[in-house]
């Protein structure tokens, strides 16, 4: 009424001529509004458009972190699965910075902890403080059908039920056995990484160079709902996967030579980890068994659901309210993600079997 | 046979082409508004313009520029990453402010610059403290998003823009003067 006073119909304005209440909240909302105009009332902003694009052209295009990419989605196609993709990355790397000495970290339940982008650059500044070499290395593939997928992550497919007449039968299976990574902390590695960035590394505990942590990963099986191969290229519209299912054997870590309390106030001391994620990952009640869920609070939400009457599980969706997308461990880790909504999904994990 | 390998050949330069030129298309027609929205969170148009370029960047390199969603996500792209720099920037002064008290209390400038300053302080300090949700339907109102454009960036009905916004202008005064009579 205050934006729009032309909004009101003729009987909303003959009740508001008569009714002392409904002045005396339209005074207090209409100062409201035009305290909260004057507040955020800023200088006009002068933006030469040319060169802010000639930077934005500068910038280094993005590249694959870990050096290899999924086989499955193009770069075009994947604008959820790279939130996605990160936070399974990021997943294994505070999995790694977490691990149990033995007996094994083995997650059987699943919490979401947010990070910004600091935060996820200095974790991934990890991966520099020593040596990752792979005793086997990631080999996802893409087959031909259900049972092609289940010979290579040794178990069953997962089944979605009642999907609704939206989705496509059109399924791509891809599947990967296990892989194991060694990463062997190195302090002098680690000094120098730090150094490049101007920041002091915080004192190494004793032991943990020369630390060896051991993360295996997989096998897991992916079903990809949705004519890939459409071609996309006149229209650049997105091909997205209309859903995507995912089946793994939890991640295990295992580590010489320090503790998991060494090991966590170290990575939290370190340079660019805030307060706020510091605080999320001491509240975990249970880290020897809780696999923890980065979710990028920049470009992503998430809330804590039940699945299938039984499991707690992480839902995450994404900002922009295109996808959803929910995990969960029973035994294995499961997710269900797409660009549905979230009653969709939920609905399609609740299903699964 | 009848194949024109030239064309064959350029097909896919000329899609290359055509992603670049869609986002450039893009850009021209929001980097204002983006950059704008920013800087009505920021009040401080280098850093503005940073947000504005950090959030096309990162568009860029998840999604295609043709997508119908695209200015609706980066409008809100925009007023959560204006907003949550505000909010660091706000830890960060806290942070040298009780390092270093006497070197604040120090700093002079003449007596309009310190009160301008001062009010966008007060009013970004609690533009900060608001919940995300109101502090973006504030951002994208006060930025001209019409309703209709508001509830497209946050993914609400437009039916409920309204309520949102009174709330949020109702909030945002309570904290002003909570933060000003501290």
């Amino acid at each position: 009424m205050f934006d729009d006073p032309d909004a009101l119909t003729s009987s909303d304005r003959g009740h508001y001529h008569d009714c002392a209440d409904c002045q005396a909240r339209f005074t207090g909302m209409a100062d409201d509004a035009r305290a909260a105009t004057t507040m955020l009332a800023t200088p006009e902003l002068k933006v030469d458009v040319a060169s802010a694009f000639k930077r934005v052209q500068a910038a280094p295009a993005a590249k694959p972190r870990f050096g290899f990419s999924l086989p499955i989605m193009r770069p075009a196609s994947r604008p959820m699965f790279v939130g996605l993709a990160a936070a399974v990355v990021l997943a294994a790397l505070v999995v790694t910075a977490f691990a149990n000495i033995l007996p094994l970290f083995q997650p059987t339940t699943v919490q979401a902890i947010p990070v910004s982008v600091a935060d996820i650059q200095s974790l991934s500044a990890l991966s520099e403080y020593g040596t990752v070499t792979w005793s086997q290395q990631p080999t996802p593939q893409v087959v031909l059908s259900a049972a092609d997928a289940e010979k290579i992550a040794g178990f069953n497919a997962p089944v979605a039920h009642n999907l609704p007449a939206a989705i496509t039968s059109s399924i791509t299976y891809a599947a990967m056995p296990a892989a194991v990574a060694v990463f062997t902390f190195d302090a002098a590695k680690a000094q120098a990484a730090v150094a490049k960035t101007g920041k002091s590394l915080p004192k190494l505990p004793s032991g943990m160079d020369g630390a060896q942590l051991t993360v295996t990963v997989g096998p897991a099986l992916v079903e990809v709902y949705g004519n890939l191969n459409q071609s996309s290229a006149s229209s650049q519209d997105i091909n997205l996967p209309q859903l995507v299912i995912a089946e793994s054997a939890a991640p295990t870590v295992t580590s010489t030579q320090v503790t998991t309390a060494q090991l966590i106030d170290y990575v939290l001391s370190m340079p660019g980890i805030s307060k706020d994620l510091a605080a999320a990952i001491r509240a975990v009640e249970h880290p020897a068994s809780t696999l923890l869920i980065p979710v990028p609070i920049q470009y992503a939400t998430s809330s804590t659901v039940t699945v299938q009457n039984h499991f707690q599980g992480v839902a995450v969706g994404d900002n922009t309210g295109l996808g959803y997308g929910v995990i969960w461990i029973n035994g294995n880790v499961f997710a269900v993600a797409g660009p549905q909504k979230q009653s969709v999904v939920l609905q399609i994990a609740d299903d699964l079997t | 046979m009848g194949v024109n390998l030239e064309a064959a050949a350029e097909a896919p330069k000329r899609l290359v082409k055509t992603r670049e030129e869609a986002f450039e298309s893009l850009f021209k027609s929001e980097y204002a508004r983006v950059a704008g929205i920013a800087n009505r969170v920021l009040a401080d148009p280098h850093e503005a313009e940073d947000v504005a370029q950090e959030v096309f960047i990162n568009f860029h390199r998840l999604h295609s520029a043709s997508a119908q969603f695209a200015p609706a996500w980066l409008h809100r792209a925009a007023a959560h990453t204006a907003l949550n720099r505000l909010r660091g920037r706000r830890r960060r002064e806290k942070r040298e402010l009780a390092q270093a008290p006497e070197e604040a209390s120090r700093t002079v400038d003449p007596q309009r610059m310190l009160e301008v300053n001062e009010d966008r302080r007060v009013v970004r300090a609690a533009l900060a403290r608001l919940a995300p949700k109101p502090a973006a339907v504030l951002v994208l109102r006060a930025s001209g998003l019409s309703y209709a454009e508001v509830a497209q960036a946050l993914g609400v009905g437009t039916g409920q823009i309204g309520t949102l916004l009174r709330r949020a202008e109702a909030a945002l005064r309570k904290e002003v003067t909570r933060g000003t009579s501290i």
